[in-house]
This record gives C-alpha cells, structure tokens and sequence, in this order.
C-alpha cells in the first residue's frame, strides 16, 4: 500500500480488520444462524406463495381458520428437507419421535455426507484466500482444472502399475497430488496477476472459471474423450484407483475415508492459519498489508503462495469429486466452488467454522433430492435458501440493528462494532 | 494506485485518450483487411470468412446477441461510478428475461392490458423485476453495509434459483414454453444504441452524472456540498437494474422463451457485461464496442459451424474472458473508482 493518501489508508485499513477484530466469534455464530433461520422463514413465505399459484386438483396444506388451500405444504417441505436428508430418524405421522428401523449408514444420509466432503475442500479454499484478504471466487475453475488433472495423470499411470489396493493406494496419492498442482497453478495465475500487475482477482478468477471450464471441456473433447462415450467425459479410472464407498450403500458414492481425509485438512489448515509463521504472514497481510509490510513480510509473495494454496486445496475437491463421486472427468460439474463462497462465509472463513457449514450445505443439497422424490414442490426452492444465506449472512449490520430494536444491545448479538465514522466494520475484499 | 508512478502515467495516458480511438481504429482495420482478403480470394476460408462477417444475419444476431451485454454493461458503468460494485448483473439478465416472458404469456401473445400489446408489457415487467431486485441489492449494500460482491454473488445465486424456480411452479418445467412470437432484432439494435446515447449524455453532461462520479471517486466532497451520497449511489444502482432489465427482456423477448436448465439462457453474459465495461473503461461508447464485439465473434462462431468448419464454440467463447485477463493485467485497477466497494457515512 504505497497510498499516499493517509486518509484513505487509514479507511481501507479499518475496512480490513473490521470482520477479523471487531466481529467475535459469537457474534459471528449469532450471525450465522440468524441469517440461516431468516432465509428457511423467507423460504416458506417463498412456498407458501407459489403453492397458492400453483394448479393442483387437492390441496396439500389448508391455512387454519380460514379454509385457504394451497397446494404445497411448507412444513412438509422442511420435513422432507432436514428429515429426509439424514434418512428420516425422526418418525412423521406415526407414535413415537424416533424411526425405530433408522440406521445412519442409510442411502439418503451418504449422499448427504458425499456433498458435505466436497463441500469442506471447496470451502477450506475460499476460506484460506479470504483469511489472506483475498477473495477467490476461482475455486470452480480451479477445481475443473485439478479434478482433469487428477484423472488425466491416473489413466496415465494405471498401465504402469500392479491393479490392486497398493498400486491403488498409489495412483490416489499421485492423483490427488497432480490434482493439488493443477489447482494450485491455476490459482496462482490470479495471485501474481494481483500481486504483481494489480489486477483485482475478484475478475480475474471468475474469468479463469469460464477459461477453465471451456478449455477443459474442449481437451476432453477433442483429446481425451473416452471411446463410445456419450458425454463429453474421460474413461472411468479404475475402480481399485477410486475411493469406494464402505459401510455405506456403493450408490450414494461416499467414502468415509475421503470425509476423514478432509476433516484431517481442518484440522492441518487451522493449525497453519494460528499456529505457523507463514500462517502468521498470510494473516497479517489479510488484516492489515503496509503493517505486514513494514514488519517485514513480503507481501506480494504472500498473495500468490496463498492463492496457490486456496488453489491446491480447490484442486484436491476436484480430485476427491473425480475419486470419490464420479470416477471420471465429466463435464457437467457441480457448482461446488460456488457452494464453497457461501460455506467460507458462513463459516466465518474459519477453518474449523468449516465443518458445520459444509454440513449443513450437505443437508440442503442431500434434503433437495429428497424434495424432488416426495414433493411437488421444484427443487431449485434449495438454489434459493442458498443465494438468501449469503445475502443475509453479508449483511451483519442488518442483524446488529435489529438486536439494538430489539434491546439487546450488546448482549445478543455482541459488541456493536462502528469504530469510527468512515469505517463501517464491514467489507472484507475488494479494496479499490 | 500500486504500479510504479511511471507505469501507471503511461497506462492512464494511453486508456484515457487514445483507448477508444485505438479500439476504433483497430476494429475498421481489421474488417478492411477482411474485406480486401475476401474479395482478391473469394474462394478461400478468408472469403468464406467476409462473407459471413458481411452478411446480414450475423449482423443480425449480433445485435440479438449484443443487446444484454451493452445494456447490463451500462448498467455496471453506472453502479460503479457512484462506488457501488455490481457484480450481480448476471441476476438482473436472468429475473428479468424470466419475468419478461412470463408477463407475456400471462397476457397471451395477441391480447393487449389497456392497448399495450402483450410483448410490451413482458417488456416492462421484466424491466420492473430487474429494478426491485437492484433495489433489494441497494437497500442491502447502503443501508445495511453489507460487502458488495458478496450481495452481488447472492443475487446472482437467488436469480439463478428462482427464476426456475418460478417456471416450475408456473409452467411445469426450468424452460417455459415457447411464446409464439417474439421482437425484431431492429429493436435491440434501436434500443442499444438509444441507451449508449443516453448514458454518455447522463455520464457526461449533466449535473447527475457529476454527482454519480463524485459519489464514487470522493463521496465525502460530494457530501461537503450538500448532496446525500446515499440518494446518488441509490440511483446508480437503480439505474443498473433498470438497464440490466431491459438487456434481460430484450434477450429473452427477442427468442420468445426463457431457458433455465444449467446456468440459465444468459450463460454468463452478465459477466461479460463487467468485462465489457471494464474493457470499454467505464466509456459507454467503449462498453458498446466491447460488447459488439463479443456478441460479433459469437455470431461469426455459430455461423462458421453453421458451414461445417470444425471451431469448438467453447474455444472461441474463451476469447472475451482471456482478452479482459490481458486488459487488467495490462492497466492494475487504476481505473475503478477510488470509493468503490467502500461503505459512505455522512459526518453530521
């Protein structure tokens, strides 16, 4: 920051450090869970609303005292939603709170969990660029990148190797490497160009999704398309090469060794954000560049390590989604890098803040096929909570306002942070 | 402000004065060499190539194809210059372009509301959509302070739910039905243009435009002279809903249905929009030529394939998105107006 204007230094400054100092973790929980509780209630408005301009021959729901039919149920909904996401524990209409016959390694849980897994690496990854002050809405791309580059790198090397569980075990380490450094690399491409051209890498990485996306698909299709193969994809790696679902059923395509792989990357990045030097540096040039700066980090290398690092870590969600979901490169591809930005945010960008965030996306997206099965009502209701979380969750004066009309002052909702004037606490990104 | 001083001169001079001009000059270069190749060797792929430059449906479809790039990139020109960032434009294109042809097929195509034919009412519901979503994203950035590319993101994520969301609930399906009928290509083409003018002449000329500039570039001047930097920024962003919508309405109106599966039937042309104006630097006549000039390799793709030459479209789409990586990395961000992104309090 080699502003000369003080003044506005000193604003960008209180603008950096507002989410990291004055927010509390409690605060930011409080937060959270508001804006998680607001969206569900704004859903069932949402429902209530195109239930009554829906066509249907029987109501589904009557509003009490008045007769009103409307043809979704909205409690029903959330039922099927929460409920049927983990299997349904809970008994509906029939005695008893518990489903006497419920097991968790059910179908519905295990997709559950398949989501909630590429959920924490994808969301680890916005939130590591983030805690460097950096926004990184690449994540797909580099996803894209490093999930081509994990089944590239395995179908190359398959031949070579005995088939079997150690030259499985082999071939899933190379993988995920290569997927690592693909991701990284292409995450470092919007790091230099911030760190040394001053490009703003909100454009940069959402370009370089599209980039990613399209020239991956074309390679896939030109180059490395399987044989006979209908859809735009590679050949399946093989199944010994591929993290296999055990306990669960083989169809929900989760492998508890990958969740445990991606709960052991919490743990390992939190440890590197609070307890390493190099964590150290990448925070404090987040909070505040010139006093970095001046303590002697180089700040510009920071930016392009820790996009390579929320670039690596995109890279092995591709590689996971490759090994673990699909066992091939395919070109529709979720939108786990965007699912990822709204599990950073509602973790707070904290590494651990992760895990529940990713989970609870886990249960929204599991809940949606539930919702497809058992309901009429469109599955997209889902897509909608999502966009409706993150826009509450970013606005935190929203919440501290109506904590104050609500008389809890600092009680609730924590300290009312509005250090001074020109401020504002809020803004974590985008200085101009 | 981080490149060397040096640099930094050298790069705003260029932008600055000779940018348009050099875009200009570039672009009739370019089509003069086509032209001349293509009439000395009518035979060979550079004539096939002036032929489809030089025809009328590609320059059809390119103001087809134009009209939500320009209109939603004058959107984001004026957001940005009153210091807000609206990276949600791809929202606006998708709620408006659904809301336009749900309008329409409310009303029926041939039936009129009060002597408004069908087509013109989509016309002006999706426009009015797209400002109450702009207004919920206002409302939420200035009065409650919240990041602005993260609300940006989120309307961009509520769109892309709802609207096949609503066509589900309506139609039965993410694609509504066909409407029948739909506008002429004329009319994106007059509309794009009546709004170039129309944002210089605003940008430029009037006492709005200097107001709009001053909320993004130094709100607390603007403040000192008595002017409510909250009333400009709202108008600013506003007015990217208003012109968002119209991009909407005019890309779906001019097929007559809206698609919802996978990313929608705007495909990220919201984004484009950005890149548009960033390439354009905040110049509406520069985001027209921007935008013209995606939507015009867009069109020479699809009529290139339409011929059997093997381009994969993918690639060629790549191009706009490469180009603006080379234009930021090239110019920084000296560019962006010094407040944008940054919450404005008044001092009293």
């Amino acid at each position: 920051m080699s502003d000369p204007d003080a003044d506005r230094s000193a604003s960008v400054l209180a603008r950096l450090v507002g989410p990291f100092v004055d927010r509390t973790v409690a605060e930011r929980l409080v937060i959270s869970v508001a804006a998680i509780l607001l969206s569900i209630a704004l859903g069932f408005g949402i429902v209530l609303v195109s239930g009554r301009i829906a066509e249907c021959s029987t109501a589904a729901w009557t509003l009490p005292f008045t007769g009103v039919g409307f043809c979704y149920d909205p409690v029903e909904v959330y039922v099927v939603l929460f409920n049927g996401a983990l299997g349904y524990p809970f008994a509906v209409g029939e005695p008893g709170l518990f489903n006497a016959g419920w097991t968790p390694l059910n179908l519905s849980f295990g997709l559950t969990l398949s989501e909630t897994t590429l959920l924490i690496f994808t969301g680890l990854s916005v939130a590591v660029a983030f805690r460097a002050g950096l926004f990184n809405i690449g994540t797909q791309g580099q996803l894209v990148v490093g999930g081509l580059a994990t089944a590239l790198s395995i179908l190359a090397l398959a031949p070579l190797l005995p088939a079997g569980p150690v030259g499985g075990v082999v071939l899933i380490v190379i993988g995920t490497a290569a997927g690592a450094v693909g991701g990284g690399l292409w995450g470092a491409i919007p790091g230099a160009l911030k760190a040394y051209a001053d490009a703003n890498e909100v454009i940069t990485t959402i370009m370089l999704n599209f980039v990613a996306a399209n020239v991956a698909y074309v390679l896939v299709l030109e180059v490395f398309r399987a044989e006979g193969s209908s859809v735009v994809a590679t050949e399946y790696v093989p199944e010994y090469a591929q993290l296999r679902p055990w306990l669960f059923p083989t169809s929900s395509d989760f492998a508890l060794v990958a969740l445990l792989i991606g709960v052991g990357f919490i743990g390992a990045l939190y440890y590197f954000v609070e307890h390493t030097s190099l964590g150290y540096d990448l925070r404090t040039s987040g909070v505040q560049a010139a006093a970095a700066e001046y303590g002697g980090v180089n700040a510009k290398l920071t930016t392009v390590r820790a996009m390579t690092l929320s670039g690596a870590l995109g890279g092995v969600g591709g590689a996971v989604w490759v090994l673990m979901s699909e066992g091939r490169w395919l070109a529709s591809i979720p939108d786990l890098g965007f699912d990822g930005i709204t599990v950073s945010i509602l973790a707070g960008n904290n590494p651990i803040g992760v895990l529940p965030a990713a989970f609870l996306f886990g249960i929204l997206k599991g809940g949606a096929l539930e919702i497809g099965f058992r309901t009429d009502v469109p599955t997209e209701l889902v897509a909608v909570l999502r966009g409706l979380i993150i826009l509450f969750v970013a606005m935190p004066e929203f919440f501290r306002m109506i904590g104050r009309y609500a008389g809890l002052g600092g009680g609730g909702v924590g300290p009312a942070a509005e250090p001074d004037g020109t401020a504002g606490g809020e803004g974590g990104e985008t200085d101009a | 402000m981080r490149n060397p001083l040096s640099s930094t001169r050298f790069m705003e001079g260029l932008f600055e004065s000779d940018y348009v001009r050099s875009l200009v000059v570039g672009t009739v270069g370019v089509f003069a060499l086509l032209g001349l190749l293509g009439l000395l060797f009518p035979d060979s792929v550079a004539g096939d190539l002036a032929g489809i430059v030089f025809s009328t449906s590609t320059a059809t479809s390119t103001a087809r194809l134009a009209a939500p790039i320009v209109l939603a990139g004058l959107g984001g020109i004026f957001a940005e210059k009153s210091g807000v960032i609206n990276i949600g434009l791809e929202g606006l294109l998708i709620i408006s372009a659904f809301v336009s042809v749900y309008a329409a097929s409310v009303v029926g195509i041939g039936n009129a509301v009060l002597g408004v034919p069908a087509l013109a009412v989509g016309f002006l519901a999706g426009i009015a959509a797209s400002t109450l979503l702009s207004a919920v994203f206002a409302v939420v950035c200035i009065e409650f302070k919240a990041d602005q590319i993260i609300a940006g993101l989120a309307v961009w994520l509520i769109a892309l739910g709802l609207a096949p969301f609503m066509s589900t609930v309506f139609f039965g399906g993410v694609n509504t039905p066909n409407l029948g009928a739909n506008v002429g290509w004329l009319y994106s083409a007059i509309l794009v243009i009546l709004a170039t003018a129309g944002s210089w002449w605003l940008l430029n000329r009037t006492a709005f435009g200097k107001h709009l500039r001053a909320a993004g570039e130094n709100p607390k001047a603007l403040d000192t002279v008595g002017v409510s930097v909250s009333k400009v920024r709202y108008a600013g962003v506003l007015l990217s809903g208003f012109l968002s919508g119209i991009g909407g309405s005019a890309l779906a109106l001019s097929i007559g249905q809206f698609v919802g599966s996978g990313e929608t039937m705007v495909q990220g042309k919201g984004f484009i929009a950005i890149v548009a104006y960033l390439f354009g630097n905040y110049n509406p006549l520069g985001t027209l030529g921007a935008g013209a000039l995606f939507a015009g390799l867009d069109a020479i793709q699809i009529r290139l394939q339409q011929l059997g030459y093997a381009v994969p479209d993918t690639l060629v789409q790549t191009i706009p998105y490469v180009m603006v990586i080379v234009v930021l990395t090239l110019v920084g961000r000296t560019q962006i107006p010094e407040a944008a992104g940054e919450h404005y309090e008044t001092e009293e």
